[in-house]
């Protein structure tokens, strides 16, 4: 089974998932069941976002309901409906361990989650609660509730200080975030050519997996192979990443297992822990700790914003002027601006949906790219319209969702007291007591991977 | 004598795709007194639409509601559960007993019964119960559902949603007075350069 699917029996053929699908995965004829094709899916979930044809209750000719959220690896007694294009989901294998007692377990929350969880429970557009959903995760039986924030900054410290060197020394530039593993995913299916111009870091997530089996094992004194690392995603292509082969320099594997925003939403319900009325709780130390830089990483132009507010001091050796920067917010496509930092006058671009990537690309084989930095996410507007997100009942609503959850974003960054990932406390202590200091020997063995071509010949 | 018919919403085959997002807007916008908010997470009862996508290997649409003058429904309904409001045909579905008389008089196939929620709950028949293994146990109360174009929202959430710009509003009195203007230009058209023999 694939992580994203279409159920032959509920799709009516109406393609609305073809059309919002980045890379013309989705084949087939109007009015008829469409298939995916897995080699050219980058499991960006937006399929699953757009799809309204769902499963009717009266209607006696398909599989029973159970069977299908059984097939779907969904909890039993789940009640929303059904629809056609689906992800494979992993809560009901988690639902398994968190009784586990023998299994110490380890839970990670992506930025974009805690802007739209909510919505699940009837709460408006991008309330923001990670004091909510921190202490749910705590009723869930997990032993230590981190946050991939916290993963969000460390990626900060190491890209930051890889893009200064391939700066100075002129090497594999423009350099392109490696955040969002379906962009990822489709630079290897389509442009190999270009894969030495990827930031060789992990990814939050999975940087924080491998932290908390070799640091995080360390400080709370366990052994590491009794971890089991989740990550909570709004992202449907997490799955995919975490289940790359090369992703495993703990000695174990990073992330043993991921969940979208929604099935958290189902595990909190399926335990009957009241999400409204919930108490606030803070995540645990020192992992759990974040800066608001790490925050930002959900909206598009976040991570290029965290990245400026810490390059520019480490380049400079001065406060930055201005903490928020506004210009790479928004929403286009493509944005891009030259920045001044230092003597240096830094180029760069923010790219958000898969298909305006691919100018810039051709612009770099043809040798004509100026640009020394680029981030690219494959969702409309980045982490907060991931594929694993709440999704909407009413198109209509889809503008002001969005626009929510990012205006959260930016609110929960500036109400924090620390907003650069280099001042963020936890961090400096992580270097001083285990990495020592960026890209050193370390954190490369434990921070970067490589990328591999998947184009089919 | 007020001569305002009833306005309905009719589907254009030729632009519906089927995708039953109308559907689901119907369902979300009728049940906020059933918990649904914006997401399908917020969604626990069964998604009941007042419209219903018709497919076959010939056409593609949606059905709904004509909000005939002389409702047939509502004559047929023995509790008098069905009544015009501001031009439109509502079901009271606190006096609906589900006796399925407008199941069977509407030409359409525009009413459906079944199970009413509330509260995310599905409500209870009133002293009715039924025979089983366990001795005697409640039966869910079926209710009848119909268009009833949005009365409540003062705009049909199918129409707004319709990715496809399927669904439109139609106002009889109108559409009659478009057809006369456009019959009438057509034959100015016609005897403009007509020479009487
Ligand atoms: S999967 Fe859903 S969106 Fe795609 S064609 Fe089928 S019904 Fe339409
Ligand atoms: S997951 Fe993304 S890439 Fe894959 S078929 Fe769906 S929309 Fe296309
Ligand atoms: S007009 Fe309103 S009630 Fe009627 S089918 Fe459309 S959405 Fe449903
Ligand atoms: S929303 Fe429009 S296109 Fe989709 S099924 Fe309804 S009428 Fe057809």
């Amino acid at each position: 089974m694939s992580i994203i699917n279409i159920d032959k029996e509920l799709c009516t053929g109406c393609r609305r998932c073809a059309n919002v699908c980045p890379v013309g995965a989705i084949k087939g004829e109007q009015g008829k069941v469409q298939t995916i094709d897995e080699h050219k899916c980058v499991v960006c979930g937006q399929c699953v976002q757009i799809c309204s044809s769902y499963a009717s209750q009266f209607d006696t000719e398909i599989t029973s309901i159970d069977l299908k959220l059984k097939e779907r690896g969904m909890l039993e007694g789940t009640k929303e409906p059904l629809f056609a294009a689906y992800n494979m989901g992993q809560v009901d294998l988690l639902k398994k361990y968190l009784s586990d007692d023998n299994k110490y377990k380890i839970v990670q929350c992506a930025p974009a989650v805690r802007v739209a969880l909510a919505e699940e429970f009837g709460m408006e557009f991008g309330k923001l609660t990670p004091g909510k959903m921190a202490s749910a995760l705590k009723k869930l039986n997990f032993d230590r509730v981190y946050d991939t924030n916290f993963a969000a900054d460390l990626t900060i410290m190491e890209e930051g200080s890889e893009l200064i060197k391939r700066v100075t020394e002129g090497k594999n530039l423009p350099m392109f975030t490696s955040c969002c593993p379906a962009w990822v995913k489709f630079a290897e299916t389509e442009y190999p050519e270009i894969l030495n111009h990827l930031s060789s870091c992990k990814s939050p997530q999975q940087m924080a997996g491998t932290i908390f089996k070799t640091y995080g094992a360390e400080i709370d004194n366990i052994d590491p192979s009794t971890i089991l690392s989740v990550a909570v995603m709004p992202c449907t292509c997490k799955q995919f990443e975490c289940d790359r082969e090369e992703i495993n320099s703990s000695g174990y594997k990073d992330v043993d297992i991921v969940i979208t925003t929604r099935e958290l939403a189902y595990l909190i319900k399926d335990m009957g822990i009241d999400f409204i009325n919930i108490d606030d709780e803070e995540f645990d130390k020192p992992l759990g700790e974040y800066s608001g830089a790490g925050t930002i990483f959900g909206s598009t132009g976040g991570v290029m914003e965290a990245a400026l507010r810490t390059g520019y001091e480490l380049i400079t050796k001065k406060s930055i002027p201005n903490i928020d920067l506004k210009f790479v917010r928004g929403g286009q496509g493509l944005r891009t601006a030259t920045v001044e930092v230092g003597d240096l006058n830094l180029n760069i671009a923010i790219v958000s949906g898969l298909k305006n990537v691919i100018p810039v690309i051709e612009s770099i084989k043809e040798g004509k790219c100026d640009f020394h930095f680029i981030e690219v996410m494959t969702c409309p507007e980045g982490c907060v319209s991931g594929g694993g997100q709440p999704k909407l009942l009413i198109e209509e609503h889809r503008d002001v969702a969005y626009k929510k959850r990012k205006e959260s974003i930016y609110d929960h960054d500036s109400n924090l007291k620390i907003r650069k990932s280099h001042e963020n406390p936890a961090i400096k202590k992580l270097y001083d007591e285990f990495l020592k200091e960026p890209l050193g020997h370390k954190s490369h063995h434990l921070l970067h991977t490589n990328y591999v071509s998947r184009k089919e010949i | 004598m007020n001569n305002n018919l009833n306005s309905f919403v009719v589907a254009d085959s030729s632009k519906c795709i089927g995708c039953k997002a109308c559907e689901i807007a119907c369902f979300a916008v009728h049940n906020k007194n059933n918990n649904v908010g914006c997401t399908v997470g917020t969604v626990e009862t069964a998604v009941i639409p007042r419209l219903y996508l018709v497919k076959t290997p010939s056409v593609t649409m949606p059905i709904q509601c004509r909000q005939c003058e002389d409702a047939p429904c509502a004559k047929s309904c023995s509790v008098g559960a069905i009544r015009q409001i501001d031009n439109t045909i509502v079901v009271d579905q606190k006096k609906c007993i589900g006796c399925k008389n407008c199941i069977m008089a509407c030409p359409f196939g525009a009413i459906d019964l079944l199970p009413q929620y509330d509260n995310g709950k599905e409500v209870v028949q009133f002293n009715l119960k039924e025979e089983s293994h366990n001795g005697l146990e409640e039966i869910v109360k079926s209710t009848a559902y119909k268009c009833d174009l949005c009365i409540d929202n003062g705009e049909q959430a199918c129409i707004k949603t319709c990715p496809n710009n399927a669904l439109r509003l139609v106002k009889p009195l109108d559409e009659k007075k478009y057809k006369n203007k456009k019959a009438a230009q057509a034959l100015m058209n016609t005897t403009k350069n007509y020479k009487q023999l």
